[in-house]
C-alpha cells in the first residue's frame, strides 16, 4: 500500500456523503462556538437532542461493531464524521466520557450482560456517563485511590470522595475506581465498577470554574450500595481496564475536535485590522504550523492504530502537542483580543469565546495525564529513558504516605 | 490516508541507513574532516546503490522516484552527519531533468548517476538572504548569458564540477544556470564554514551558453527558482530530521548512563522532560516533512506545507542541537567527542535558507491574504 496523505477516493466520497447529510440536519457552525460554556443545562438537552438524530440516522458509534449497536465502519471514517461535524453547530461535548472512554472500555472489559445492557442505550443518547477516577489525593497518581469498596453478600458497599467529573450533574452512570485490596499493592487492589447516579448516599456538587460554569463535580459517595455484577473486569484487577479508559481519553483529547480554530483566529485577527501586522501574521503563522502538524501527527495516529492495537509513544507526543497548541494560540488571541480580552460575559463581545478558551486551557493541560506526565512517559518509551525509580510500587498500598 | 512508507520506500531507507551506517562511522567522518572534506569513498558507495540517480529519469539510468524518497536518503545522511554533497547534487540535477535541455540533461545526468560529476548550489545570496531576489545579475549576450556577482557560503564548491545558480536580469526576471565550476571566469574562494563541510564563495564573470541555461529563456525562471528552493527546503529538512535524530540518541545515551548524585542524570526531572521536548519536536520535523515532500511528489500546491515544515526544521531543530548540547554538559565542549557535529549542522541548516523568521514572515502572508 502505498502512503497518501489525505483522503482516499472511497473516503473522500465518504466525506462527501457525511457533509451532505451533515448539512440537511445541521446548522453551519456559527462565530459563537464556545457560547454553550454559559448555559451548561441548554447544552446538555441540545447534545442528547443530537446524539438520537445520530442515532435514528445510523451515526452513532461509527467505528462501533455492528452487534454493538454501531455503523460497523472504521476508526479513520469515525474520524472524517468528527472532522465535519465540527463545521456544524451540532453538541456532542456531554457524551464525550460514554462514547470516547466508556464504550470502547465495555466493548474490551465488559461482560456480555454489561454490553447489551449499556452500551445501546450509550448511543442512543439515553444515558450519560461520567468517570469517577481522580480523588483528592489520587490525580497524577491515579492508582493511589482510596474510595473503599467493601464486600458485602451480593453487592459492594462505597466509601469515599472523587473529583474533576465532568459532568457528573447530568450522569445516569458513573465508572469506578475503588479499593478493594488495602494489603496489596496499589496497582494490585483496585477494582472498576458501574455505578448508578441515582443510587442512594451519592451527592454530586458542582465547582464553579474561572469560566463561571461549572463543568467539573465534586462526587461523595456513602455506603453505596454496587451489585456485583456491576464489576467490570476482574476483582482486583481494575487498573488494566482504567488503562484502557485512559488510553481512549489520551486519544480523543490528543486528536479532539476544537471548539475554536486557527482560520477563527486569523478572522478575527482581520475583523481587527490586524491581519497586516507582520509581527501578529508571524504569531498566526506559527499557531498555523502547529495546527498542521497535530493534523499529520493525527493522521500517524490513525494509520498506526489501524495496524496494531497499542500505539507507541505518539498518542503522547500528540496529547502534549495539543495542549501546548492550545495555550499557546489562546495567548495570541488575547493579545488581538486587546482591551476586550478583559471583559468578561456579553460585555467581552468577539473575545469572549477566545478568553473561554484561554480560561478553559487548564482542562487540556491536566485531563487525560498533565503536560509533565506526558512528559516523563515520552521520555521512558521514546526515549528509552529508565523508569523513574519509584518507591511505592511493590510495597501494600495501606502503608503508603497518604496525602 | 496512510502515513505508512511504502514497502518500496522502506527498502530505499534501510538501504541508506545501511550505507550511511556502514561508512561514515565516526572515525571516518573525523578522518575525512581532518582531509579535505569529501567522502569520496562514501559517494562511490552510493552511486553503485543507485542512490544519486534517486529522483532521475530512468532514461539516465535513474531510480524516477521522488522526494519522499529523497528525504529518507538525507535523513540518513543527517544522523550520520556524512560528509558528502547529496543534498545541493540531488536538487540540483532534479531541477536539469525538469527544466533543462535534453543535450543538458544527456551531458550531466548520467555523469552524476554514476558519482563522476557533483552539483553545488548557488541559491543564498549577500545581505538579506532572500531566495527570490538573487545577487547575481544577468544580461543577454552573444550566444548565451553574461552572469556577474558573487554567491556566498555555497555548499561544496571547491569540490563540485557545476554550480547551479540562480541571477536576475535588470527587469526582474530570474534565470537558472549551470555553470562549469572550472571554467575561466569562475572564481572559486573555500571558506570555513561553521558545521566544518567544504563550502566556498564564488564570483562570476562568465558567459553561460544557452544550452546550459537551465531555465529563464522562456519567461519560465521565477517559476524555476521557486521549484528549486521549495526541492531545496524540503532536503534540508530531511538532513535536520537526521540530524535531531542522531542527536537525541546521542544525548539520551548520554543522560542514562552519566552516573551524578549516585543515580543516572535522566532520573532528574528537569533533565527528563527536556530530553522528551527533544522527541516531541523531532516528530513534528517529521510528520511536517513527510507530509510536504508527498504533496510535492504527487503534484500538489505545497507552499505553505514547505513552510511548515521549514518552521520546524529551523525553530525546531536549532533547539534541539541547542538542548543536546547542553545536556551533555562539559563532556560536550570537548571536540574529540561527537555530539558537537550535530549542534554545528543543526545551526548551519537552521541558517543555510534562511531562518524561522523568515519562513514564518512568508507563512504569515499566505495564510492571511487569502
Amino acid at each position: 500500500m502505498s502512503m497518501h496523505i489525505g483522503d482516499s477516493p472511497e473516503e473522500a466520497a465518504f466525506r462527501e456523503e457525511v457533509r451532505a447529510w451533515l448539512s440537511q440536519h445541521a446548522a453551519p457552525r456559527s462565530d459563537d462556538g464556545g457560547s454553550w460554556h454559559d448555559d451548561l443545562d441548554a447544552h446538555s438537552v441540545a447534545c442528547k437532542k443530537w446524539q438520537r438524530v445520530l442515532f435514528d440516522n445510523g451515526w452513532a458509534g461509527i467505528s462501533w461493531p455492528k452487534h454493538f449497536g454501531g455503523r460497523g465502519g472504521s476508526h479513520l471514517q469515525e474520524s472524517i464524521f468528527n472532522e465535519e461535524q465540527a463545521k456544524f453547530d451540532a453538541h456532542t461535548g456531554l457524551f464525550a466520557v460514554s462514547l470516547g472512554m466508556v464504550g470502547p472500555t465495555l466493548m474490551a472489559h465488559g461482560t456480555p450482560e454489561q454490553q447489551s445492557e449499556f452500551l445501546p442505550k450509550m448511543l442512543s443518547g439515553v444515558h450519560v456517563w461520567c468517570q469517577l477516577f481522580s480523588e483528592p489525593n489520587a490525580g497524577s497518581d491515579l492508582a493511589n485511590v482510596a474510595t473503599r469498596a467493601i464486600e458485602d453478600g451480593d453487592d459492594f458497599i462505597v466509601n469515599g470522595q472523587k473529583v474533576w467529573t465532568s459532568m457528573g450533574q447530568y450522569a445516569d452512570f458513573g465508572i469506578l475506581l475503588t479499593r478493594t485490596e488495602p494489603d496489596s499493592p496499589k496497582h494490585k487492589g483496585i477494582t472498576y465498577f458501574i455505578v448508578d447516579m441515582k443510587s442512594p448516599g451519592i451527592e454530586v456538587r458542582p465547582l464553579v470554574q474561572m469560566t463561571g460554569v461549572a463543568h467539573f463535580n465534586e462526587v461523595f459517595l456513602t455506603d453505596v450500595r454496587i451489585p456485583k455484577a456491576n464489576i467490570v473486569g476482574d476483582l482486583h484487577g481494575g487498573w488494566a481496564v482504567a488503562n484502557t479508559t485512559l488510553t481512549s481519553e489520551r486519544g480523543f483529547i490528543g486528536g479532539g475536535s476544537s471548539s475554536w480554530s486557527v482560520d477563527e483566529l486569523i478572522d478575527f485577527a482581520r475583523e481587527r485590522g490586524l491581519d497586516k501586522d507582520p509581527v501578529v501574521r508571524g504569531k498566526l503563522a506559527e499557531c498555523y504550523a502547529r495546527a498542521q502538524t497535530l493534523t499529520y501527527l493525527g493522521y500517524r495516529l490513525r494509520t498506526t492504530a489501524s495496524r496494531r492495537t497499542m500505539p507507541g509513544p505518539e498518542m503522547f507526543v500528540m496529547k502534549l502537542a495539543y495542549a501546548r497548541h492550545w495555550s499557546r494560540t489562546m495567548d495570541i488571541a488575547m493579545e488581538i483580543a486587546g482591551a476586550e480580552g478583559m471583559l468578561s460575559g456579553d460585555a467581552a463581545g468577539d473575545a469572549l469565546h477566545w478568553q473561554h478558551n484561554l480560561l478553559g486551557q487548564f482542562a487540556i493541560r491536566l485531563g487525560g495525564g498533565t503536560n509533565e506526565v506526558q512528559q516523563n512517559i515520552i521520555g521512558e518509551r521514546g526515549l528509552g529513558l529508565p523508569r523513574e525509580p519509584s518507591v511505592d510500587r511493590d510495597q501494600p498500598w495501606r502503608l503508603l504516605a497518604k496525602g | 490516508m496512510n502515513f505508512d512508507l511504502s514497502d518500496e520506500q522502506q527498502v530505499i531507507s534501510d538501504l541508506a541507513a545501511q550505507i550511511f551506517t556502514g561508512q561514515s562511522t565516526v572515525d571516518r567522518v573525523i578522518e575525512v574532516e581532518s582531509g579535505d572534506g569529501f567522502d569520496r569513498t562514501l559517494w562511490n558507495e552510493l552511486a553503485k546503490a543507485g542512490l544519486l540517480g534517486l529522483c532521475l529519469p530512468e532514461e539516465h539510468g535513474g531510480l524516477n522516484m521522488n522526494m519522499v524518497e529523497l528525504v529518507l536518503v538525507l535523513e540518513q545522511q543527517g544522523k550520520t552527519v556524512a560528509s558528502v554533497p547529496l543534498w545541493s547534487t540531488s536538487v540540483a540535477s532534479m531541477a536539469v531533468a525538469e527544466y533543462g535541455s535534453k543535450e543538458l540533461q544527456a551531458a550531466l545526468l548520467s555523469s552524476v548517476i554514476e558519482g563522476h560529476n557533483t552539483v553545488s548550489l548557488a541559491l543564498s545570496n549577500y545581505g538579506a538572504n532572500d531566495v527570490m531576489n538573487p545577487s547575481v545579475t544577468a544580461v543577454d549576450s552573444d550566444g548565451g548569458v553574461k552572469l556577474t556577482g558573487g554567491k556566498p557560503a555555497v555548499s561544496f564548491a571547491q569540490h563540485a564540477s557545476h554550480v547551479l545558480v540562480s541571477a536576475k536580469r535588470a527587469d526582474d526576471s530570474i534565470l537558472l544556470a549551470l555553470v562549469d565550476l572550472k571554467a575561466s571566469g569562475v572564481t572559486v574562494t573555500p571558506v570555513q564554514a561553521s558545521n566544518r563541510q567544504p563550502t566556498a564563495n564564488v564570483e562570476f564573470d562568465v558567459v553561460v551558453p544557452a544550452s546550459h541555461v537551465v531555465a529563464g529563456l522562456n519567461g519560465n525562471g521565477r517559476e524555476a527558482l521557486r521549484w528549486v528552493h521549495e526541492h531545496a527546503l524540503v532536503g534540508l529538512c530531511a538532513l535536520q530530521l537526521g540530524i535531531a535524530q542522531g542527536a537525541i540518541t546521542i544525548m539520551s545515551d548520554h543522560v542514562k548512563t552519566r552516573t551524578q548524585f549516585n543515580k543516572p542524570l535522566s532520573a532528574q526531572q528537569a533533565v527528563a522532560v527536556r530530553a522528551a521536548d527533544q522527541f516531541v519536536t523531532t516528530e513534528a520535523i517529521r510528520v511536517t516533512t513527510l507530509n510536504a515532500a508527498w504533496r510535492m511528489s504527487e503534484g500538489f500546491d505545497a507552499r505553505q506545507d514547505v513552510l511548515v515544515a521549514m518552521y520546524w526544521a529551523t525553530e525546531g531543530g536549532h533547539s534541539i542541537v541547542i538542548a543536546c548540547q547542553h545536556l551533555h554538559g562539559g563532556i560536550g565542549a570537548d571536540i574529540s567527542y561527537p555530539v558537537h557535529r550535530y549542534f554545528l549542522w543543526g545551526i548551519q541548516i537552521s541558517t543555510e535558507l534562511g531562518g524561522a523568521s523568515q519562513h514564518l514572515s512568508r507563512l504569515g502572508k499566505l495564510i492571511a491574504s487569502k
